[in-house]
This record gives structure tokens, C-alpha cells and sequence, in this order.
């Protein structure tokens, strides 16, 4: 394997607290902002790197364009009123916010979201996990110069946004998930509908491999490079596939199974080398996993019954003075909501767990320093981060 | 379980009830002196490795700040909750960043959005989410959203509502009972 | 470095080259799912215009304005929405009290002026609004909770033989989850008679603030306790929570509140008045609902009161019109302290144009104020009416409370399909139950079931205690025997079907079927066809100077009758019900304070 090697005699070197002295007066540094409208990155944020030829020797993440203050707004909002904002916290993976926080507000008000409620649930999530997949694979695929793979999975996206679509009313923020269940049942015919679509998606899925797992050029990209040293898991707060592309078997679906994972089959898949190509086939073949269960779900699940608990009367609903977490696996790892509530009709505190927030701060900026500029897109993208769970 | 674990430790830090949510989620109050040893004992003893996440709470009414620190053993799928409690007045809180480096983006944006010191931390004076603000720190209770988009933003002309009641009582019975 | 496959796997998507591409298999234009959350649609005659819509509109995206005259259970106002401002949650679809409010699966008209996404789903038209697809909510009205809490009653059983109170009232768990029911919309308000601040003292109840709650109710009404057993409760049928579910259980919420503040803590929180005397008197003739409200209002302006009576007991058709096991003496009593504690005197035991005459009230007070019921029972006076053995409902009533021994033979006859006959009726069964151990009633309404007038719940109450009841039969005679040892005595009532009651103008003029004839058999013949006031206390004089309408007093809409110093309140003028005398009593104390305070002027 040929890797450019740069000349580093010219570099300065480190002190003795293993930091470099960084003086752009002396010319040799560049100062180069990588986003935050970069197409390496989905959504918006950007790293500040100094450059030292084309190596970076620090890189500061930068968020807030997408700053919106939902956990304070949701501070100001009657329980169902926060129901209709908190999707819109992460926008390629929605439905983990919809369900963490109406499974918190579930807790707190001592209610049991009847089973059919529950199987949708995980339907839905495997669904948003399909589809925040598929813009990891063309968002890899992009930030390497293979632009069509980005194509072909926003084509197969957009089939699963039509099932979204019939069966929630909505493409992208579907709203779905009410605290007491979910708003309905399956439309007459769900599941043949997406049959084909998972059809259609396992075909491209197979071009997929041929294009970009089988191909030169991404290998000698991606092998080798942008390595998490699996040490580091823990102390950086590293969960989801990039934790599980260093060997660590961690899920919360079955760590700690929640809705109905524990009456489900599936594996958890890890590889181990830990880089930017062990982290991408993780994602690849948890997409098998999710089709595999988008179909046991809709073979298993229950035909009929009631989607919705009682509720109370949603417009003075108050919910006892308590607190408690709520997380599932979503696509990049660790997913939470940490409710605080007061005895009145308004949630006193509400932080959002996004795994971008651990994934994308202190870690990318611990392994950014000695990446080739050239290689500072692929590594971000393989950390995939959705930068507004970071500032919410 | 999380009882025999609270028992535990109890012998030897300063801690409140034991709270418990789930059968394997629980939090407890813990004395800020003690947090730290605490911290490492859970890590390094008892398997809780993994920050989940470090968060505050704003009890203003009680003047006081509540820091989160859950803890989770994903091994035996247990999740503690720590609280420590620091007076509002001048909130002042202990870094952690040694034990779990990503502890110093938690405590930045606490720093931030609270108005919570965590000396020593690494760029803890840094923006985080914000730029250019001169407000209170935004995530307490006592900002007033409301009033702040009031003052920034203008509302759209010509919206007007009605209530029902005041409205019949207007057409219906304007002389009113009283 | 790779093997060969990895340098020409890659190429195989080239073969995509020569598919036809996407948006040209799928162009834009396709019609979005069937439950897609699109622009809103308002069933404009459903919808009640109760806002609750806008309440739950987190964007507030939601106006509500006014598009037609508000009528009972409809402000007239219809929901503005603002797309500016939605995210089209449909939580609005989904809290809509009537299921007026969807969502069309159309959502891509465009516009150039931002102000054409601001309208009135319904009332603007737009080319969307039959359009069946859309968003519809599943399983009707889940967000507010549908179904009333169940009011705990003495079973038939345990109640027939004594006059204990039927309804035991809400525990505080069950008044809790019925108040939590209403969206404070305030419809409500509107259609009871006093405007009293439901939504408010429902509040209060949530929580569980009671001395609020009774603060709340007194300042509307002094009869809470009595109206939160027997009020007629129109407010429900007005109610938001009645499209898809029931109507809160208003009324029992009222009593609630009462049933959980002491007569003591009533008497504290009430208090007496606050302003020094006036030195002017005012006098009122008849201690109903009507002249007791005039009365409270009256002295808590710090006027000298006081009212006449011509029972010996306070409290008129409350106390010996309704029956016991519907308003126990004590609740009344309760109300009536205090009323009495704000320095109201009342003399018991004097009939106003017997023992003083309305000249002497005149001439001693700076104001009168008549309230005096309607104490006469009316007669069909059809043939055998005169004589013993028939009887009005209204007055075997009042002896029944008076204590005073009324005649309970085996079997009684009541004509009449109203609340009252349904009094009589379940009160004579009482008392025929510990006499004969035995219930023998028989009510013939006019009425065909379908358009009955008394309550359902009065009905089925009835027919549960044994009470027998035929509609649509009209009363032809009162045949006594017309030999024999009870010769003259009531043998029964002969009945002609009815085939119906209004002619084609709207006037009560009731046809016959007289081949359909039966005799009811019955030892006792009640009429409970309604009742008149007794205007002759009036003398001929002031009936002579005083306007009339219909044999009516007429009065102007404070209540004054033409003659400056009367006023007429209550079931003589308006009626029907306790509530509206207590609107009428405020309206009159209103109306005689104002005069009164500008004499005040007059005289400093
Ligand atoms: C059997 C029956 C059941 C009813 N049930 C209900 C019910 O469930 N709910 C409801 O809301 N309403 C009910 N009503 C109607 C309600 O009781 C009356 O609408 C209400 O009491 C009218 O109040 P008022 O003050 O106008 O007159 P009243 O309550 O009739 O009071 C008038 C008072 O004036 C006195 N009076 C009359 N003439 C004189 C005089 N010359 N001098 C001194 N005093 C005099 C009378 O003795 C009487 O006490 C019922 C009525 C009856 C008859
Ligand atoms: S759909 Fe949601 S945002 Fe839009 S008007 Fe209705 S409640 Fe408001
Ligand atoms: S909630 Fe429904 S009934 Fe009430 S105003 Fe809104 S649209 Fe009309
Ligand atoms: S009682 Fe009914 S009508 Fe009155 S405010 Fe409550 S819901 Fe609205």
C-alpha cells in the first residue's frame, strides 16, 4: 500500500505537555474552516483546522448554526405541546426523539403504551434507522467522490419516506409517536408495499457493494485510516457502530431491550480494525439487520388492538415531580432523553443524549490532529454526525 | 442490584435516598466532596465506565443548581443518576475531564448555557453554541424566551383572537350579571 | 493494494446508465397518501367554535375568529390559521372537540401572496375542502377524555321506601378525573342563566383548592348547594365535551365543591358586608330562590332587607316543591344561612296582602320586590275534576313537607309528563311503599315518549321505582262510582289516545283518537299541568295601575314592573328554574341598588 508520507522535519515540534505551539505569524500555518456548509457533513457545523502543509495539526469543532433551544422551548411547552418539536432535533432519524420522550413522559405519568402501540414503535425506529443508514452510506460514499451512491440511497430513502408517508401522514417529521401510543394502526396493505421496497433497496444495496465495498479505491481510502483506538470508547463517551466497528459487541437493542427487542432475532454486528472502512461495513450490514427486522416485525406483530393508553385530559396534563432517562440504539449510537419534571403541567428540564455530541466534539478533535486534509471529510462523515442533536 | 450497590456505598460516601426509577435506573444524591472519588470507585469498582451524559437542572425556587452525572454499567445494564447540588448563587462545580475527557464539552456548554464554573476544565470559557452573547446564561430558568423573541423578533401584522367566553359574554349579555 | 474484482467490481454501476431515471419514472405531481397532514379542512356547521384547537397549537398558528352570531354551545367563532406558523402536527385534528377539524392530503398550492396562507379552513374556500383523503384521527376524541364519571345512587331498592337523598355525590378521586374532562372553553357560561364561571370553579376543583371553588360560586350564585343537586343544568347541554362524549357532570361538580367547605368555613369565606348601612329598606315578598338572591345581593350593598314569607319555612318551591329525596331540607337550610348571616331578616309566616298589604310595604320601604312563585296548581277541570279525591300536584307537595297527613290510597293516577309529575309521582310511590308496601302509580302524559318532557333520568328513575308511565294519552274525565258505598268516590280516569298536540299554526290544540279509549284504574286523581301566581295579594288598585302581559307583570329587562318602586323576580315573571330566579334575583338587586344609590345622591 503506497500512503503519501509527509516531509515533517519542517513541522514544529510538540512541548513538553505533548501540545504544538501554534503561531500563524510565522506563515507556516493556514487556517482553513471545513464547513460549515461542507457537503462532507450532514447538516451543519465546522471543523477549524490548521493546516501545516496538507496535514492538520488541530481542528476545533464549531457548532450553533442549527441552534434552536428545544430543550428550553420544551421547557415552555405543555407535555402534548412538546410532542410535535422534539422530531425536529435530529432531522435524518426523527423518530428516536419522538419515542424517547414519550416513553420519559409515559414513565413519569405512570402510563403502559398498549402492545400494538409498541410493535409500531419499533417498526417505525428500524425504519428511521434504514433510513438514517442510507445517508451514512451516500454521505461515505460522497465525502470519497462517489457521488452516486449518495443517488441510489436517496432514491431507496425516498421509498421508505413513502411508506412513512402512508402510514404516518408525513415524510420526514412524522409525528407519530404520541405519549399513550402512536397515532394509528398500519394501512390495509403495509406490509406488501414494503416488501417491494425492501426489495428494491436490497438491489441497490447489492450495487452498493460492488461500487464501494469492492473497489480499490475506497479500500485504499478508507483501511487503515482514521483509527479509533477502541481504548479510547469509554473515556470519549463512544457508542453505536463506531464503537462496534472496534470490536465492542455494544447495543442498546439488546444491552438493554426496550419496546419489543426481546422478542425479536437478530445479531450484533461489529468488525474490529476500527477504522473509517470497518466503521462504513458496520453500517452496511446493520442495514441487512434492520430489513431483516422490519420483516419479523410486520410477520410478528399483532393484527389487531388498541394503539392508544388513556390519557388524561392533555390540555392541564401535570405530571408529578420526578426524573428519569430514556435510550435505545439509533443509527450513530446511544440515543437518550432525560426528563426532569416538577409536579406542574411543563417539563422542568429536558436534555437531549444525541451520540454526535461525544462523537463529533472532543473525539473528532482528539483525531484530527495528523489526518491529511484529503482524508478530513471521509473521517467525519464516518463518525456520522448529525450536528443539531449536538446543540439542540 | 441497585439497592445492594447504594447499601455499599453508602458505608462510605455521604449519600441521599436511593431513588429508584426502573429496576435499573436510580439516582441519589450525592455530597459534592465526595463526587469525585465516587465517581472513580463507580468506574473503576463497580463497572458504571461510561458517562452517559453530564447535565444540570435549574431549581431556582430552591436556589440551587442540580448536576447529573449518569452513569451506566452497560455490562449489567445499570444506569445511576448522581445529583450534586450547588448553591445558584455562585455555582461553581469540579471538572471531570481527567476521568472522561468528553466530560469537558458537557461542562463547556454548562459553563455556557448555566452560567456553571468547572474550573481547570479544558476551553471551558470558549462559545460553545453561542456567539456574541451578553444575555444571562440562556438555559436558566429565569430567561425568559418569551420575552427575548418578543424583543428580537416583530409579530406578523394583523393577527387577531378571540376568546369564547369573553365573546359570548360581548354579544350575548354585554350588560353583563354583575 | 486490492485484487483485480476491486478494480473492476466498481464499473457494474454503469449498467444504471441506461435506466430511465427517476424523476422522470416519478414525476412531480403525484397525489400524496391518503392520511397525509395537508392543508385543514373545518366542518364549519360541526364546528362549535370552543377554541380548544388553538389552545393546544403549540406554533400558535391558530386564531379564532368571528363568522357568525354565537348561539348556546357556539361562540360563532371559527379557527384562522396562520401557515406561516404550522408544522402541521394535527394536534389541533386531534383535540377538536367535534371531529370538525381535518387535514386534506393536499399540500402543494402555492401562492405568491404570503397572505393567502393565512384563512379560515371552511369559511374561505379553497379547492381542497371535500377532498375525502387526509388526515382523519383514529379512534375518535382521545386527548381529553370522553366518558363522564359515574355518579354513585341508592339503588331502587334502598331508596323507595324513605325520602333519603338519592345521589351520594362525587368522592374527591372521582370529582378529580371529571374536572380534569373540561377544556375550559367557557361555551358554557353563556347558556346558565347566571353566567356562572364554570370553567373557573372546575379549575379550582382540579386543584383541589375548594375554598377557592366556593369563593368562586358565590359570587355568581348563593345557591350553590341546592343547584348542585337540582339545578336543571342547561350548561351541559351547551358543553364542549357533549360532541363525541358526554358533557362534564357540571353540576355535580358544583355540589362537590360544596359538599367539601363546612358551613362554618362558607360562613368565613363569604363573610358579611363590607360596606357601612345605607339606611335604605327594601322589602321583599316571598323567600324563593328569586327574592332570597335579591335579598344576599341587596344587604351586601349594605341596604336594610327584609323578606316576607307567607310559609313558615324559607326556601318556596325548593323546599316544598322539590322532594326530599332530590334536595334534602338540611342542604337548603345550609344555603339559606347564609344568606340570613349577611343581616337579611326573614319573617316567616306572613302573607303580603293578608297580614300587611303591598301599600304599607310601599309606603315603609324605598323599594318591593315581588317574588312570589307560582303557588297555584292548575286544573284540566275536565268533567269529575271537582271534589274530593282530586288533588294538584303542587299542593299535596307542600303538605308532604309541611309534615301534614295527605291521603296515599293503593293506587294514584297523575296526569301530567313534566319534572313535577314525576315529583309527585315518585313521592306518592314512597309513601304508598311504607303504607301498602306496595307501589301503585300511573302517569299519562300527553306526550309520546319521544318528545316527553320531564328528564330521562327522571323517567328512568321513575319506572325503576315502580312508577308505571303511558304517554300519549289525553285525560277525558275523572270517572267517579256512581253507586255503591263509594258512590262519588274516584273510581279512574278515562283517556283518549293522542294523535297529536299542536295544530299545523304551532298552537297547543291536542286530537284524539277516541276510539282508543281506556279507564285507568285509581282511588286518586293528581293534576301536575302547571301552575299560576297568586296576583290577587296584589289588590285591585295596583293590578289596575300595573302593565300586564298575557296575565303575566310585566317588567322591562332589570326587572322593574311599570309601577318605579316594584320589581318582579322569578318563576312569577320568567321561570323555569331555580337558576334562572337566581339570575333574575341578582338582575333585580342590581337594577333596585342602582336606584337606590342614586337616591343616595339625591339626598347628600
Ligand atoms: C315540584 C317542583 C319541582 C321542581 N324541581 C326543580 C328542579 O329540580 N330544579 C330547578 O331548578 N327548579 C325546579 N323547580 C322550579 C323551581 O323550584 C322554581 O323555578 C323556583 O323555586 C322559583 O323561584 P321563585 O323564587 O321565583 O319562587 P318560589 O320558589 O316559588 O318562591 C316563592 C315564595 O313566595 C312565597 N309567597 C307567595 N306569595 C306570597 C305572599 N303573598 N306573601 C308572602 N310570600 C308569598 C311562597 O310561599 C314561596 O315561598 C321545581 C318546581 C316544582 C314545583
Ligand atoms: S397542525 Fe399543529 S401547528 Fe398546525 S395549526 Fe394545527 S396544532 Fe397548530
Ligand atoms: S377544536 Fe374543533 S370544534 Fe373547537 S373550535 Fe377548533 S375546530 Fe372548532
Ligand atoms: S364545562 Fe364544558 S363547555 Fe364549560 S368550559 Fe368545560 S368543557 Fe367547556
Amino acid at each position: 500500500m503506497i500512503r503519501f508520507e509527509p516531509d515533517r522535519s519542517q513541522y514544529p515540534q510538540p512541548g513538553d505537555d505533548g501540545k504544538i505551539e501554534i503561531d500563524l505569524e510565522t506563515g507556516k500555518y493556514l487556517k482553513l474552516w471545513h464547513g460549515p456548509n461542507h457537503p462532507g457533513i450532514t447538516g451543519n457545523m465546522s471543523v477549524e483546522l490548521t493546516l501545516c502543509g496538507d496535514e492538520v495539526v488541530e481542528g476545533k469543532t464549531h457548532v450553533g448554526y442549527l441552534h434552536r433551544g428545544f430543550e428550553k422551548l420544551m421547557e415552555r411547552r405543555t407535555f402534548i405541546q412538546v410532542f410535535p418539536i422534539v422530531c425536529r432535533v435530529c432531522v435524518p432519524e426523527p423518530d428516536f426523539n419522538e419515542w424517547c420522550y414519550a416513553q420519559a413522559v409515559e414513565e413519569l405519568a405512570g402510563i403502559e403504551a398498549p402492545e400494538m402501540a409498541q410493535w409500531i414503535r419499533t417498526l417505525i425506529l428500524e425504519m428511521g434507522r434504514f433510513n438514517s443508514y442510507m445517508m451514512a452510506m451516500g454521505g461515505i460514499g460522497g465525502a470519497l467522490g462517489m457521488g452516486v451512491i449518495g443517488q441510489w440511497m436517496t432514491y431507496v430513502r425516498d421509498l421508505m419516506l413513502d411508506r412513512f408517508e402512508e402510514m404516518t401522514g408525513a415524510r420526514i417529521y412524522h409525528m407519530f409517536i404520541l405519549p399513550g401510543g402512536v397515532r394509528g394502526h398500519l394501512p390495509e396493505g403495509f406490509s406488501e408495499r414494503m416488501e417491494e421496497v425492501l426489495q428494491t433497496a436490497e438491489r441497490y444495496l447489492a450495487d452498493v457493494d460492488k461500487a464501494m465495498f469492492t473497489n480499490a479505491v475506497f479500500k485504499a481510502r478508507t483501511k487503515g485510516v482514521g483509527v479509533i483506538d477502541p481504548a479510547l470508547f469509554e473515556p470519549y463517551g463512544v457508542t453505536g457502530p463506531n464503537a462496534r466497528a472496534g470490536g465492542v459487541a455494544k447495543d442498546l437493542r439488546k444491552d438493554a431491550p426496550y419496546l419489543v427487542y426481546d422478542q425479536l432475532e437478530f445479531e450484533v454486528v461489529t468488525e474490529t480494525a476500527s477504522d473509517i472502512w470497518a466503521r462504513a461495513r458496520v453500517r452496511r450490514r446493520d442495514i441487512d439487520v434492520s430489513i431483516a427486522l422490519i420483516r419479523q416485525i410486520l410477520a410478528k406483530m399483532p393484527k389487531e388492538g388498541p394503539v392508544m393508553a388513556k390519557l388524561p385530559n392533555v390540555l392541564h396534563w401535570k405530571i408529578p415531580r420526578g426524573e428519569t432517562y430514556v435510550a435505545g440504539e439509533s443509527s450513530r449510537g446511544e440515543y437518550g432523553y432525560y426528563l426532569v419534571t416538577d409536579g406542574s403541567g411543563y417539563p422542568r428540564r429536558v436534555n437531549v443524549r444525541g451520540p454526535s455530541y461525544t462523537h463529533a466534539m472532543a473525539l473528532l478533535e482528539h483525531l484530527i490532529p495528523g489526518t491529511n486534509i484529503a482524508d478530513v471529510a471521509a473521517l467525519m462523515v464516518s463518525l456520522h454526525t448529525y450536528p443539531p442533536e449536538i446543540e439542540r | 442490584m441497585m439497592r445492594d450497590l447504594h447499601d455499599h456505598l453508602k458505608t462510605r460516601y455521604r449519600l441521599g435516598d436511593l431513588a429508584e426509577r426502573r429496576g435499573n435506573l436510580a439516582f441519589v444524591d450525592v455530597e459534592r466532596a465526595d463526587l469525585r472519588a465516587l465517581l472513580v470507585e463507580l468506574r473503576d469498582v463497580h463497572g458504571f465506565t461510561h458517562l452517559s451524559l453530564l447535565t444540570a437542572v435549574d431549581w431556582i425556587e430552591e436556589g440551587r443548581f442540580q448536576l447529573t452525572y449518569l452513569m451506566n454499567n452497560r455490562a449489567a445494564n445499570r444506569t445511576l443518576g448522581l445529583r450534586v447540588f450547588l448553591d445558584r448563587a455562585d455555582p461553581v462545580g469540579d471538572t471531570i475531564h481527567d476521568l472522561w475527557p468528553t466530560a469537558a464539552t458537557y461542562q463547556r456548554e454548562l459553563r455556557e448555557m448555566f452560567g456553571i464554573a468547572f474550573p481547570g476544565s479544558p476551553r471551558v470559557d470558549e462559545e460553545f453554541i453561542l456567539e456574541g452573547w451578553t444575555d444571562m446564561p440562556p438555559y436558566r430558568r429565569d430567561f425568559d424566551t418569551l420575552a427575548y423573541s418578543q424583543q428580537t423578533f416583530s409579530d406578523r401584522e394583523g393577527r387577531e383572537t378571540h376568546d369564547p367566553r369573553s365573546h359570548m359574554a360581548k354579544k350575548l349579555y354585554p350588560e353583563g350579571q354583575r | 493494494m486490492g485484487s483485480l474484482r476491486d478494480v473492476l467490481s466498481p464499473f457494474t454501476a454503469w449498467k444504471h446508465v441506461i435506466e430511465t431515471p427517476v424523476t422522470i419514472r416519478n414525476p412531480i405531481g403525484r397525489e400524496a397518501a391518503d392520511g397525509y397532514r395537508g392543508f385543514h379542512q373545518n366542518d364549519i356547521e360541526k364546528c362549535i367554535g370552543c377554541g380548544s384547537c388553538e389552545v393546544i397549537c403549540q406554533n400558535a398558528a391558530i386564531d379564532m375568529v368571528p363568522v357568525s352570531d354565537p348561539v348556546d354551545g357556539d361562540s360563532g367563532l371559527r379557527p384562522k390559521i396562520d401557515y406561516g406558523r404550522c408544522c402541521w402536527c394535527a394536534l389541533c385534528v386531534d383535540v377538536c372537540m367535534t371531529g370538525s377539524l381535518t387535514m386534506s392530503n393536499e399540500y402543494t398550492w402555492v401562492d405568491t401572496d404570503p397572505d393567502a396562507f393565512r384563512f379560515i379552513p371552511g369559511v374561505d374556500p379553497k379547492p381542497w375542502d371535500d377532498l375525502e383523503k387526509g388526515y382523519r384521527r383514529e379512534g375518535g376524541r382521545v386527548l381529553t377524555g370522553a366518558e363522564r364519571v359515574e355518579m354513585g345512587e341508592l339503588a331502587p331498592e334502598a331508596r323507595i321506601d324513605n325520602f333519603d337523598e338519592i345521589v351520594a355525590g362525587y368522592t374527591r378521586e372521582q370529582a378529580m378525573i371529571e374536572a380534569d374532562r373540561c377544556v375550559e372553553c367557557g361555551l358554557c357560561v353563556a347558556t346558565c342563566p347566571a353566567h356562572m364561571d364554570i370553567p373557573d370553579y372546575i379549575a379550582a376543583i382540579r386543584e383541589g383548592d375548594y375554598d377557592l371553588g366556593l369563593q368562586i360560586l358565590y359570587e355568581t350564585n348563593p345557591f350553590s348547594e341546592v343547584c348542585g343537586r337540582v339545578c336543571t343544568h342547561k350548561c351541559e347541554t351547551a358543553c364542549a365535551a357533549r360532541h363525541e362524549g358526554d358533557p362534564i357532570a357540571i353540576r355535580w361538580l358544583k355540589r362537590h365543591i360544596v359538599d367539601n367547605v363546612s358551613e362554618d368555613r362558607r360562613l368565613e369565606i363569604v363573610g358579611t358586608p363590607q360596606t357601612l348601612p345605607t339606611r335604605r329598606k327594601v322589602a321583599i315578598v316571598g323567600a324563593g330562590p328569586a327574592g332570597l338572591t335579591a335579598a344576599y345581593d341587596l344587604a351586601r350593598q349594605g341596604h336594610a332587607v327584609t323578606v316576607y314569607e307567607a310559609q313558615d319555612k324559607p326556601g318556596g318551591m325548593m323546599r316544598f316543591g322539590i322532594p326530599e329525596y332530590r334536595l334534602p331540607y338540611a342542604a337548603l337550610d345550609r344555603d339559606i344561612a347564609v344568606i340570613a348571616a349577611q343581616g337579611v331578616k326573614i319573617e316567616t309566616g306572613v302573607r303580603i296582602g293578608h297580614e300587611i298589604t303591598m301599600d304599607r310595604l310601599r309606603a315603609e320601604n324605598d323599594a318591593v320586590v315581588l317574588s312570589i312563585g307560582l303557588h297555584i296548581g292548575r286544573s284540566t277541570r275536565i268533567p269529575g275534576t271537582e271534589g274530593g279525591g282530586v288533588e294538584t300536584a303542587i299542593d299535596l307537595l307542600r303538605r308532604i313537607t309541611a309534615g301534614e297527613e295527605v291521603p296515599v290510597p293503593k293506587q294514584v293516577l297523575v296526569i301530567g309528563g313534566g319534572n313535577v309529575a314525576m315529583d309527585i309521582a315518585r313521592s306518592m310511590a314512597r309513601l304508598q311503599k311504607v303504607k301498602h308496601g306496595a307501589v301503585g302509580v300511573t302517569v299519562t302524559a300527553l306526550e309520546d315518549f319521544a318528545h316527553f318532557l320531564a328528564d330521562r333520568e327522571e323517567i328512568e328513575e321513575s319506572l325503576e321505582e315502580g312508577v308505571e308511565i303511558i304517554d300519549a294519552r289525553g285525560p277525558q274525565e275523572v270517572v267517579r262510582f256512581k253507586s255503591g258505598n263509594r258512590k262519588g268516590e274516584v273510581k279512574g280516569l278515562r283517556s283518549w289516545a293522542v294523535t297529536s298536540i299542536f295544530d299545523d299554526k304551532g298552537r297547543f290544540a291536542p286530537q284524539y283518537d277516541q276510539g282508543d279509549e281506556r279507564l285507568h284504574p285509581a282511588e286518586m286523581v293528581v293534576e301536575a299541568i302547571g301552575q299560576a301566581a297568586d296576583v290577587s295579594i296584589l289588590g285591585e288598585d295596583l293590578t289596575e295601575a300595573l302593565d300586564w302581559n298575557r296575565g303575566r307583570l310585566a317588567v322591562d329587562v332589570a326587572g322593574r314592573t311599570s309601577e318605579p318602586w316594584l320589581w318582579a323576580a322569578g318563576d312569577a315573571v320568567h321561570g323555569p328554574d331555580v337558576i334562572t330566579a337566581v339570575a333574575d334575583g341578582h338582575r333585580v338587586a342590581a337594577s333596585v341598588g342602582a336606584m337606590l344609590m342614586a337616591m343616595g345622591e339625591v339626598a347628600r
